[in-house]
């Protein structure tokens, strides 16, 4: 097909602002579903985006649509609409040429918006502005268009006024999508490159990859190669989604489709790598190619240690459908055997844990998420860590460096002086306030994301009674002045316990950890001291009591079968838990300590 | 003596249900104004004892509720009926309230063959006693302790309570000078216990009384053992002590997990590696043994481990602890090997001293035994 007659774009939406519901009417209004089949929000695959309104993995959608007498090709990229997916969202933006910027006229721009607004900007698509929802009768079209006008740039009276819903508005959106949105440029002569934004796992097909031919074209039983992964493979498959997979022989310049090529190992298709012509292969890779970068840990135990096979095999098959999710064994001596799992941020954690509740019945226990750490080391090199136990000996380190980004939060203006000492308290550096109305503000920090990722968010909305939104991203590592704190219990540290903080927080962080465990602790028979230490000193201690009697005073032939059962039950309950020393821990309190849901 | 003895050994027990009144603390089965049915029980409980293969028991012991509550022909005939089938019975036991007992039903009850007596002493201060229901004085413990000296018996036994609600370092010091005073052979202090469904419990839930604290508990437990030790009166468990060569031997046979015979309602037995216990109703108990039927209600026998276990925990109840070969050799168990973990943490918490071929509790773990011996209550 001719490239004049091809328009590549994404929807950037916040959450629940109607953007799989644009993406329905504009299916059903180019016919390529009848009304009748359509299920709603049909891009979302997993039910649990489609439970939760959000869409997790990008996709695509080919639709036919007649603007001025020619029938132009719609390739509808999905975009992920979330904080931690930022490349993934640039790599699909990196497959359009233009953007369709949605926002909800009852509820205005918010964090994730902009943050959205600005990638597409960065990789040079065109935007177009979209307000929705103008048909509920507490829309505010004209409030929201300032804000986009403030915020983003895009004027307001250039603004598209729709209703998803009821389809008002939606057809004169395409024939814009038609008439503005620019065309793939014409590289057919050029050699292959063909990008891929993203990837999933079929159980039958092994590897799906949605690509976009930049330059020259794809052909069923070509030899290619993936320029990143240095992996050659022959193509068994070429297709669109319309929104069914549709099987083609072609994919040329400016197409967007899926492509098939026996691929069984989804780690080997990393988003943002280029397919090339094995035999006559392109000069370099397409730019923009990064590596997934994990940014925030957690272990997972399961909740009864005989689950362990089967939270294994569940991770497993989770990250068969996600590539950015990486699990490694972890044998702690307190909390028995278990998995140190890497996000990308904080939402995809809580997806992975939602999804292995859901699909796979394992109760699990979370530890508190903590960040990627660099070390940089007196012999000059540079070492990541991701785990207090990684941290090497004081004497080799140079310094320590956490990870920074920028965060940005809207919210209204009545909860600026809440969200302000929340944000100090958590060592956040106020970069820029920007009123975007009378009542909305935009803040802007520069804030350490070890603080973010603990209960920074649920905070947040408390605050400003779920109003606020946030947005994160990152900007790289810096010095910082981190210590280990580790939790001794009666003289040994626990090395579950053991975390990295900021020395100012190290003591108030130290110490509720130590007021949990006096509290799920049961008194031993000798006295329990806990502390809080770093490096050889202690900065905070607390001590459980010993109990002083516990004896049966009349033990003859009539109690023995009594006592014995008693005397049994209560070593049941010592069998229960986790010996540290002489000290014996319930798991339950241990995961209780370390659980995040308290 | 050693607890855990090579020597064969079965103990034999009578339960007699019957107390004049009830105590504040008491969670025994025992029935009240039930005069009309002593005699009925006891020839229920002869009929019973004639169950009992002959020759079989080495010590006997007749407790309650309150035995002397009987009249002392009844009493008369449990005895003689006991050295008709078990001759070989070298000691035995009468539990006594001070309040029932004379120079003279003392005499007789020697002359039958009671070689050792339980006074149930409890406290020598009579507010204690009015307090828990007792319906003796001070002065009637000593009276009875005199009176057991003149009929001739060397082995008189008092059983102290204390941690008593109130009590205080100086009302358990006071009962333990005067037992002293007494010079008995043996004396048993036994820390209240609050037993579900008694009256004591209903009043400390509903905060009328205030139960003692952990600590004083404790304070006092150890002040008792001091008090005997300095006497000469030495302790040999958990909650016994005995001038040397006064120790219970019935009840150590308890504590070696040698087996025994109860006889009564509500008595346990360990007999053929089987525990069983009769029914714990009068009437039911009557009807049962008077049809020549079973009055046991509850039967389990013990396997090899569960015996292991139950000779560990009993054995380490005593001071002497646990005989490592006659352990070994009786139970089939290598206590270091099926024990190690415990043994070893235990030993290094200086709860648990290893000496020689015995293996024993220290005095430190005392007050704590229990939270001890769970860890050898099962394998």
């Amino acid at each position: 097909m001719q490239t004049s007659l091809i328009r590549n774009f994404s929807i950037i939406a916040h959450i629940d602002h109607g953007k799989s519901t644009l993406a329905d009417r504009m299916l059903e209004i180019t016919g390529t579903v009848s009304q009748r089949d359509a299920q709603d929000q049909l891009l979302d695959t997993m039910e649990l985006e489609r439970e939760r309104g959000i869409t997790i993995k990008a996709s695509a959608v080919t639709m036919r649509h007649e603007y001025e007498g020619q029938a132009y090709m719609l390739n509808l990229i999905d975009t992920p609409g979330h904080v931690d997916f930022h490349y993934e969202v640039s790599r699909a933006l990196a497959a359009c040429e233009g953007a369709l910027l949605v926002v909800d006229a009852t509820q205005g721009v918010e964090a994730q918006t902009v943050a959205n607004a600005y990638l597409a900007v960065e990789t040079g698509a065109e935007i177009l502005g979209v307000i929705n929802k103008i048909d509920l009768p507490a829309s505010q079209p004209d409030v929201v268009g300032e804000e986009i006008e403030h915020v983003l740039g895009i004027r307001y009276k250039e603004c598209f006024q729709i209703s998803a819903k009821t389809g008002t508005g939606v057809k004169e959106l395409l024939d814009a999508v038609c008439a503005l949105l620019p065309a793939p440029q014409d590289n057919s002569q050029d050699t292959t490159q063909a990008l891929i934004f993203d990837s999933h796992s079929d159980e039958y097909q092994g590897v799906i990859c949605y690509v976009r031919v930049m330059s020259g074209s794809l052909k069923v039983k070509q030899r290619i190669t993936l320029m990143g992964a240095q992996k050659d493979y022959l193509i068994t498959e070429l297709g669109k989604f319309s929104p069914a997979m549709t099987p083609l022989d072609e994919l040329g310049t400016g197409e967007v489709g899926y492509l098939i090529a026996n691929i069984r190992n989804l780690a080997d298709v990393t988003v943002g790598d280029t397919i090339t012509d094995q035999a006559d292969p392109a000069d370099a890779p397409l730019k923009g190619y990064e590596p997934p970068m994990q940014m925030v840990f957690s272990d997972f135990y399961p909740g009864n240690n005989t689950e362990y096979p089967k939270l294994r095999a569940a991770f497993e098959k989770l990250a068969l459908n996600d590539a950015s999710f990486s699990f490694v064994p972890q044998n702690s001596p307190a909390l028995g055997f278990g998995f140190r799992c890497g996000f990308l941020g904080l939402l995809h954690m809580e997806i992975i844990q939602e999804r292995l509740e859901r699909e796979n019945a394992i109760d699990v226990v979370q530890t508190a998420p903590s960040v990627s750490y660099e070390v940089a080391l007196q012999d000059g090199t540079v070492q990541r860590i991701d785990s207090p136990s990684q941290l090497p000996d004081p004497s080799h380190i140079e310094e320590l460096r956490e990870p920074y980004v920028r965060l940005e939060i809207i919210t209204g203006t009545d909860t600026i002086g809440g969200i302000m000492k929340l944000a100090e308290g958590r060592r956040c550096k106020l970069i820029k306030t920007d009123y975007l109305s009378s009542s909305r503000v935009m803040m802007e920090y520069k804030a350490p994301l070890a603080e973010i990722v603990y209960d920074f968010y649920d905070q947040l909305k408390g605050i400003s009674h779920g109003y606020a939104t946030m947005d994160y991203e990152f900007m790289g590592f810096e010095k910082s002045d981190l210590v280990k704190i580790d939790i001794l219990v009666n003289g040994i540290p626990v090395d579950a316990l053991s975390h990295i903080v900021h020395r100012d927080s190290a003591e108030p962080r130290g110490r509720r950890l130590i007021i949990k465990l006096r509290r799920a602790i049961p008194r031993h028979q000798f006295e329990i001291p806990l502390q809080v230490a770093i490096g050889g000193k202690i900065i905070a201690r607390e001590t459980i009591k010993a109990f002083r009697k516990d004896v049966t005073s009349k033990l003859y032939g009539g109690d023995i079968t009594r006592k014995m059962k008693v005397l049994k039950k209560q070593k049941e309950g010592k069998k229960r838990m986790k010996s540290v020393g002489a000290v014996q821990i319930p798991q339950k309190a241990f995961m209780s300590i370390l659980d995040t849901s308290e | 003596m050693p607890p855990t003895g090579p020597e064969n050994h079965t103990g034999l027990y009578i339960h007699v249900p019957f107390c004049r009144a009830r105590c504040r603390f008491c969670g025994f089965y025992f029935e009240t104004n039930a005069d009309g049915f002593m005699e009925r029980l006891i020839e229920a409980e002869l009929r019973e004892l004639s169950r009992v293969p002959p020759n079989e028991a080495t010590t006997a012991y007749i407790g309650g509720g309150s035995p002397t509550t009987l009249p002392l022909s009844l009493l008369a005939r449990l005895i003689k009926a006991i050295y008709a089938r078990q001759p070989q019975v070298r000691e035995l036991t009468v539990e006594c309230n001070p309040e029932q007992v004379t120079r003279d039903s003392l005499r007789t009850l020697r002359q039958l063959g009671v070689t050792r007596l339980s006074i149930g002493a409890q406290s020598f201060n009579d507010e204690e006693l009015a307090w828990m229901g007792r319906t003796h004085r001070s002065s009637d413990i000593t009276a009875a302790v005199e009176a057991a000296g003149q009929a001739g018996y060397a082995n008189i036994a008092l059983d102290l309570i204390f941690a008593l609600p109130g009590s205080t370092e100086q009302t358990w010091q006071h009962t333990l000078d005067c037992a002293r005073q007494l010079e008995p052979a043996h004396v048993s202090i036994y820390g209240l216990a609050i037993e579900p469904n008694t009256p004591l419990a209903a009043q400390i839930k509903s905060g009328k009384i205030k139960a003692l604290d952990e600590a004083q508990d404790r304070a006092q437990y150890q002040q008792g053992i001091s008090a005997l030790e300095e006497a000469g009166i030495k302790q040999y468990e958990i909650s016994n002590f005995a001038r040397k060569g006064y120790e219970s031997r019935h009840n150590l046979g308890y504590w070696k997990n040698q087996p025994y015979i109860g006889i009564g309602p509500s008595a346990s037995s360990y007999w053929r590696n089987r525990r069983t216990s009769n029914v714990a109703s009068l009437t039911q108990y009557v009807r049962a043994i008077e049809t020549d039927q079973s009055a046991v209600v509850e039967s389990v026998s013990t396997d090899a481990a569960s015996q292991a276990c139950e000779t560990a925990v009993l054995n380490l109840r005593t001071r002497r602890g646990i005989h490592i070969k006659t352990f070994n050799k009786t139970t089939g168990y290598d206590i270091m090997r099926s024990f190690a973990e415990p043994i070893e943490r235990y030993r290094a918490l200086g709860l648990l001293t290893l000496e020689g071929d015995r293996l024993y509790l220290t005095r430190e773990a005392l007050p704590i035994a229990d939270s001890v011996l769970c860890d050898f209550a099962a394998l």
